[in-house]
């Protein structure tokens, strides 16, 4: 506004000073009429520079305030919030913005072949020559200097904006390098089977942990998420590491085999040695119930027999026979010939048959 | 015409503010700077802000970013451990810009500084890893747990790098310093990979010998542990039935009051119980009650 008013005032005089034709006077309202639209033109453009240092801070981002190259504030108290800020416009102030609560990540493929998108989306490998050149197919040695692939890809969120920023022309680069070593560091440290089939996952936590060393001694103001690690062995040697798996699984089922025969015959035994105590227990049973019943009947028995030997003995006899004929199925009587000799009696016995046949001879 | 106290204002404002441009420059948070009088450098600036020098061309400002920056060898180098094997490694540097006044005159000639910068950096850290490498047998590298000195060969190429850094008062600061590629020269590939097969062929045959020989294991002991459960059980089996005979033996005493009586009864039970079911009986005519039929008592005999 200051500006416009000193037009104003000089021409205030200007005009009686000159008497006027015509011409000089539409001049003058043309003049005056473009020093108005000057005067709005002007107050527009220091509104529109002054305005031009407005700006929004979206939820995930921070913002530093930089006066004259200075950032305003120190550490944590220099970071903007979300919301509507304003800076003096450039030279005097400038603003950056960084992301913050986002994840990153970052991939390590130092470890990897070479491999398009499009084979890799797909899933085929590429073709492996016989040997790896390094300057195209990255690869890492392992702790018994054999060869491995391996990558990782690595999720960390920024701690500290202002350093991470300020401190680093290319901080998720420095990562990227950090992640590579970490795969490096662990690969040389892991023999082939650990890293790829036996301790995948403390393999894993080596990288992680190596990993997190690094970037915390390097200062580079993140937070380590989460670090996935991908292994396997050369394209070369597909078929030989197959079939190294493959005999595992043949072994461990012939293990299992065993193992389910041994539940078998484990089993059946301690059912039979079950079922041995068990009758050797109902044996005794039987035995002492018996022998003692028996012993109840002799105490019964005996005044009996005290008292007239032969007749107890012929009437028991007599008795236990009877029923014993009653209970036999068959029964053949010989008679005595008249030599004072039994008959002799021939048996003709069927192995085939339960029953016996008999024919008695005379 | 006459001057307005507000355009007189509005003129000062304008000259003052050309002056500063003139005057004074600014220096970034993440930037030094160095000031030259006539070309020398005079003035090393660290601290960001404003800060003052002489116009054009007395002075001049050149400014270098002092953020951390990311070196990395593009090619792997190839170099012999100490047991003559051939390594090839490449690393990478996190340097910065500490002193500009030194950093300046050596390396601001160029296009661009950094890269002037990094192409010293790079026979630097290939003489470092040259010493360092030769010094190690490949163990050393490669090797699973104690042993493992990978850190320690990355820590002694980073001392040897900033001591040589120092030395040459290049005004850097090395900040960190890793292995970033370790390999094999692509021949010794191919026989790596033919040591690969046939340690896979080792491991193939171990698990399967391996296999059989638990399973065995397994198999056998399964069968010994059966028959010491049952022989156990029969050992318990028999120290029942003692028992039973020793508790069967407490009623000897009763039948010993009159052993004939027990032993006829005792032979009565077991003809007894001989002749349950499905017998055939024979006689002749001694047995009782069939003496009957020889007419013992004065009957009749007969015949059936």
């Amino acid at each position: 506004m200051a500006e416009l008013h000193p037009h104003e005032t000089s021409r205030g005089p200007a005009g009686p000073e000159h008497p006027i034709d015509a011409g000089s006077q539409a001049l003058s309202e043309a003049l005056r009429g473009s020093f108005g639209i000057v005067k709005v033109v002007m107050v527009l453009l220091v509104l529109v520079f002054l305005g031009s240092g407005i700006f929004t801070v979206g939820q995930q981002e921070r913002a530093i305030k930089l006066r004259l190259g200075k950032a305003v504030g120190q550490g944590e108290k220099a970071l903007l919030g979300p919301g509507l800020h304003w800076s003096f416009p450039y030279p005097i102030e400038e603003y950056v913005k960084v992301s913050v609560s986002g994840v990153k990540r970052v991939s390590s493929s130092v470890g990897w072949y070479a491999v398009t998108p499009e084979q890799e989306l797909s899933g085929q490998l590429p073709l492996a020559g016989a040997t790896l050149n390094p300057a195209v197919d990255g690869y890492a040695l392992t702790a018994d200097n054999n060869i491995i692939h391996t990558r990782a890809t690595l999720t960390y969120h920024i701690s500290e904006p202002v350093r991470y920023i300020f401190n680093f022309v290319n901080a998720s680069n420095a990562i990227q390098l950090a992640l590579d070593n970490a795969l490096l560091y662990a690969a040389a440290r892991y023999p082939v089977d650990e890293a790829l089939t036996r301790d995948v996952a403390g393999f894993r936590e080596m990288v992680r942990k190596r990993v997190t060393e690094l970037v915390e001694g390097q200062d580079l103001g993140i937070v380590v998420e989460d670090c996935l690690v991908q292994s396997r062995p050369p394209r070369q040697l597909e078929d030989a590491f197959n079939n190294v798996l493959r005999a595992e699984v043949t072994r461990s089922k012939v293990l299992n085999e065993a193992r389910s025969h041994e539940n078998q015959v484990l089993s059946k035994a301690s059912a039979d040695a079950q079922s041995r105590v068990n009758t050797a227990e109902s044996d005794r049973a039987r035995l002492v119930a018996e022998i003692s019943s028996r012993a109840e009947q002799f105490q019964e028995l005996l005044p009996q027999y005290q008292a007239n030997p032969d007749l107890f003995v012929q009437q028991r006899l007599t008795e236990t026979l009877g029923r014993v004929l009653t209970n036999a199925q068959d029964k053949i009587f010989l008679t005595e010939g008249a030599d004072g000799k039994s008959k002799e009696l021939r048996l003709l016995l069927n192995r085939e048959a339960p029953k016996k046949t008999e024919e008695p001879k005379s | 015409m006459k001057k307005n106290p507000l355009t007189l204002a509005v003129g000062i404002l304008l000259i003052l503010i050309v002056g500063l441009l003139l005057f004074v420059f600014q220096v970034r948070q993440s930037e030094v700077a160095v000031v030259t009088t006539f070309g020398k450098a005079t003035r090393p600036i660290t601290d960001a802000g404003p800060h003052w020098k002489w116009p054009w061309p007395i002075q001049k400002v050149y400014k270098f970013d002092q953020r951390v920056q990311n070196f990395t060898e593009d090619k792997l180098t190839e170099g012999l451990t100490q047991d003559s094997f051939n390594l090839l490694t490449s690393v990478y540097v996190g340097w910065k810009i500490t002193d500009p006044t030194a950093f300046f005159p050596r390396f601001a000639g160029g296009d661009d500084p950094i890269v002037e910068a990094e192409r010293v950096l790079e026979r630097t850290v290939a003489n470092a890893k040259a010493a360092v490498v030769g010094q190690h047998p490949l163990s050393d590298f490669l090797s699973p747990g104690q042993h493992n000195q990978f850190a320690a060969i990355e820590e002694e190429i980073l001392g040897i790098v900033r001591r040589d850094v120092q030395a040459n008062d290049y005004g850097l600061e090395i900040e960190f310093l890793g292995i970033k590629k370790l390999g094999l020269p692509e021949n010794v590939t191919q026989s790596v990979f033919e040591r690969m097969t046939s340690e896979r062929q080792v491991l193939i045959s171990k698990s399967q010998f391996e296999g059989e020989a638990e399973a065995q294991k397994i198999r056998s002991e399964a069968d010994r542990k059966a028959a010491e459960t049952l022989a156990n059980a029969e050992g318990q089996a028999t120290q029942i039935r003692g028992k039973a005979e020793a508790e069967a033996a407490k009623y000897l005493a009763v039948f010993q009051q009159n052993p004939e009586l027990a032993n006829f009864i005792f032979r009565l039970n077991a003809l007894e119980g001989s002749l349950k079911d499905r017998s055939i009986l024979i006689f002749d005519q001694h047995t009782p009650p069939f003496d009957l039929f020889r007419g013992g008592f004065g009957a009749k005999p007969s015949t059936r």
